[in-house]
């Protein structure tokens, strides 16, 4: 309907002024066609034939026609920030600022303390979009603590939480009293008490630590889980090869070199390791309207934190100031800690393009468990290494993501650059 | 009453000069605005103190509706979205089939943010399949989710003139023309003996009752998806009522006149227009009907659809003129008159709804028809009686029941 539209009009006429301003006092360019063509865009602009929305809304022009799948808009929540969890390990003598803890020595055996406290909070898991979580220390997944095999971990617990927790870690674990579950030991902590677990950080590799408090759907879906990884001692490796292999043949020379080596690059406190870009990565998922379907599945919680900003879908991207690619360094060898907390569905899976890797599923042996694959599953709870080699390809974008399409349009959507 | 005085108003009250004196000799006009001024202090104290904080638990639930959705091009999807609840709600990301979406927020002032009762627009760039059913959901900053399901999607035409053309010949055909062609059995009508005249009145009556129904059931239907915060069904009701008193209200108008002695209110005439309107106006819904089914794009107007319509509104056409079988023929302005007014309003119609549908526009036409329609039936048993005729007889019993059941049949062939 061809109707006189002041505001559009004026808004028109205003653009027009400014841009012929600039103009004027940038170089003196305008001509008298511009001036002429103008007035003619802002008397049509009056009658409401200039007037398209897309010229109300500038910058979506520019925008592949189908539209692109990704979350709108940047996070504004900056407490938690996905590229640093990748890699924040707590050993006991660094860490992070929010997970006191020490590192000292009784009866020549390594104690790491850390004190984990539970807190309701809330936390951003798409961009707009804010979650009700439970979580240890604040954050969503919780801590990763980080030990080498025999040490003794003593967590200091708090439950300042509205609702009753506890901490039940899957190690090796020869005490019941500690296995952190309501039917032994302390049961569950109520708000405002305390307990101190002690756990004998066995066997080697990723492990995951979660509230087991009834019930057990919702207090991991909230958020209260993390990992604890295991590095394996190397002098230990050396004496006990058949520990750590699933492999009946003679044990040669070579070999216990071979699995001695790959525990000296798996062990934080080794140089070999200093070689090795390490990551963890928690597949978990958010069900935000309590219908027992996930709304939100992502990779250290924020969905497309790893993605790219913007792309136009004609393989023009940029990176966003808070969803943006991991920059890895093609020449390290990547190697990712991989832990499922996905609630309400059976697996989460994991999958690389252009690539295949070495899994090592729980990381409990030196050698690989699935040699040679670009797709792995996980059921909750289950975890693994990843060994990814970019050495050979050329630099830029590499997509991983799960390989449930739904999981990966939910939000579930990495990417590396490798430079 | 004893004292028949003329200071008793029609309601046995007292006029309020031989009121006693105000209290405190304050003039009337202070009594007047007192509730209301203390009614406002008391809401201000209520507003400014709060008395009822410490009651306060929880918040109140958030409450988008998805009104409907329109398909302006085959890489667009447009959700108009309604803020029902009480609170603002943020509209922070979209879903379409399970999957984060780019989306725009048009007409909520720029933010994702709406307010209590603003509407919006949301533009999704998806290129959707032609009759693939695509569920969208908004998610909004809670994380609540609100659920859309386009229902086998097609093109939503926009607006164009020609867009406009052809809902005027759609608007000829099943309004103007099959009402026009109704009126032709005026000459008829006109022979007939009281008895059948009265039949055909009943007829009438019968074909608008079917027509009240049908509008009424619809709005209803629409009511549900009408934004909670509008209350979708209580409009509909203030829609039948408003309308019903209104119409009545012009007829008792008349008849004042009538008493007063004006021939012109007196004559069948009248009852006419008001048969017109009551029928224009359901003939509006109608248009409204086949508008918004083009502007979703749920249209399949074949012939078949076209003949129904014809066939369903060509008996409007004697409904309309039967009140002025009786006395002096009017002129054919009149006549003419009355078939606009019955049947043009589809075309009306057919524009407001491809231009400006909503659901709550829709019931709110759809119950006015209704009222209307439930005035006129009145308002033709009456004509009946004034005439020395008895409503319920056996004959007119029966055409009541035909004309219900003419537009029963004719109404299988439309299905829109």
């Amino acid at each position: 309907m061809p109707s006189i539209d002041y505001d559009s009009a004026a808004d028109v006429i205003e653009r027009l002024e400014q841009r012929l301003i600039e103009s004027l006092t940038g170089e003196t360019s305008v001509s008298r066609r511009t001036v002429l063509g103008s007035l003619g865009v802002a008397g049509s602009a009056a009658v409401g034939l200039g007037s398209t929305r897309a010229s109300v809304v500038p910058g979506h022009n520019d925008e592949d026609g189908h539209g692109n799948f990704g979350t709108v808009g940047e996070y504004q929540d900056l407490d938690f920030d996905p590229h640093e969890f990748l890699t924040a390990f707590n050993t006991g003598d660094s860490g992070q600022d929010n997970v006191p803890q020490q590192i000292y020595e009784v009866d020549g055996r390594t104690i790491r303390e850390f004190e984990l406290t539970a807190v309701d909070t809330t936390i951003t898991i798409a961009p707009g979009v804010e979650f009700q979580a439970w979580a240890y220390n604040g954050q969503v997944p919780g801590p990763t603590i980080r030990a080498v095999e025999g040490d003794l971990l003593r967590i200091k617990f708090t439950n300042l939480g509205r609702h009753a927790h506890t901490i039940h870690p899957h190690l090796k674990n020869l005490n019941p009293r500690m296995d952190g579950i309501p039917q032994n030991g302390p049961g569950v902590l109520d708000t405002g008490e305390s307990f101190t677990y002690e756990w004998i950080a066995q066997p080697t590799g990723t492990h995951f630590y979660h509230c087991h408090s009834l019930p057990l759907k919702e207090h991991i879906h909230r958020g209260l889980y993390g990992t604890i990884i295991v590095d394996p001692d190397p002098e230990r490796v050396r004496e006990n090869p058949r520990d750590y292999v699933n492999y009946p043949g003679p044990i040669t020379d070579d070999f216990r070199t071979q699995l001695v080596e790959e525990a000296r690059s798996r062990n934080h406190e080794y140089a070999e390791n200093d070689a090795v870009n390490e990551m963890v990565m928690i597949m978990n998922s958010f069900d935000t309207n309590f219908d027992g379907e996930n709304e939100v599945y992502a990779a250290n919680t924020r969905a497309f934190g790893y993605g790219v900003g913007e792309t136009d879908g004609n393989g023009n991207w940029t990176a966003g100031e808070t969803k943006r690619p991991i920059q890895i360094d093609k020449n390290e060898l990547q190697r990712v800690y991989l832990a499922n907390a996905t609630e309400f569905d059976l697996i989460n899976s994991f999958h690389t393009h252009s690539q295949f890797f070495d899994y090592y599923d729980h990381g409990t042996t030196l050698t690989p468990t699935r040699k040679t694959v670009d797709t792995i599953m996980q059921t909750q709870a289950q975890r693994g290494i990843l060994e990814i080699d970019y050495s050979d390809h050329e630099p830029g974008l590499y997509m991983f993501h799960a390989h449930q399409s739904e999981f990966a349009e939910l939000g579930w959507m990495s990417f590396f650059k490798v430079i | 009453m004893t004292d028949k005085g003329e200071h008793l108003t029609t309601d046995g009250g007292v006029p309020a000069e031989n009121e006693t004196t105000q209290p405190l000799g304050l003039p009337r006009w202070v009594s007047a605005l007192l509730p209301i001024v203390l009614l406002v202090l008391v809401l201000g104290v209520f507003a400014f103190t709060s008395p009822l904080a410490g009651v306060q638990s929880g918040a109140p639930l958030p409450d988008v509706t998805v009104t409907h959705a329109t398909l302006p091009s085959d890489d667009t999807v447009v959700l108009h979205v309604t803020n029902n609840g009480p609170e603002s709600v943020t509209i922070s990301q979209v879903l379409v089939d399970e999957a984060y979406w780019n989306f725009r927020v048009d007409g909520a002032g720029g933010d994702q943010t709406l307010a209590p009762m603003e509407s919006a627009q949301i533009v999704v760039p998806y290129h959707w399949n032609p009759g693939w059913d695509l569920e969208v959901a908004l998610v909004l900053s809670d994380g609540s989710t609100f659920h859309n399901t386009i229902v086998a999607p097609s093109q939503s035409p926009g607006f164009s003139l020609s867009l406009l053309g052809t809902l005027a010949v759609i608007g000829l055909f099943v309004g103007v023309i099959p009402v026009a062609l109704g009126m032709l059995w005026f000459p008829y009508i006109k022979t007939m003996s009281d008895r059948w005249l009265h039949a055909v009145l009943l007829f009438a009556a019968g074909v608008l009752s079917f027509l009240a129904f049908d509008a009424g059931f619809e709005a209803f239907e629409l009511a549900e998806r009408v934004p909670g915060a509008y209350k979708g069904n209580l409009l509909v009701v203030f829609g039948i009522f408003g309308a019903l008193l209104l119409v009545q209200a012009i007829s008792a108008w008349r008849e004042g006149r009538v008493a007063a002695g004006d021939s012109r209110a007196s004559s069948g005439l009248w009852i006419a227009y008001l048969v017109a309107v009551g029928i224009g106006l359901h003939n509006l819904a109608e248009g409204l009907a086949i508008g918004s089914s083009f502007a979703l794009g749920r249209v399949s107007l074949g012939a078949f659809l076209v003949i129904g319509f014809m066939l369903h509104n060509v008996t409007e056409g004697p409904a309309v003129v039967a009140p002025v079988a009786r006395g002096k023929r009017p002129s054919l302005k009149h006549f003419a008159a009355l078939g606009v007014i019955a049947g043009a309003p589809v075309i009306l119609g057919g524009w407001i709804g491809s231009l400006a549908y909503s659901p709550t526009i829709g019931a709110f036409f759809l119950a006015i028809g209704v009222g209307a329609i439930l005035q006129v039936n009145w308002e033709i048993a009456r004509m009946v009686r004034d005439a020395g005729g008895r409503v319920a007889s056996a004959t007119n019993l029966l055409a009541f029941l035909f004309g219900l059941g003419v537009m029963y049949v004719t109404d299988l062939f439309v299905a829109l």
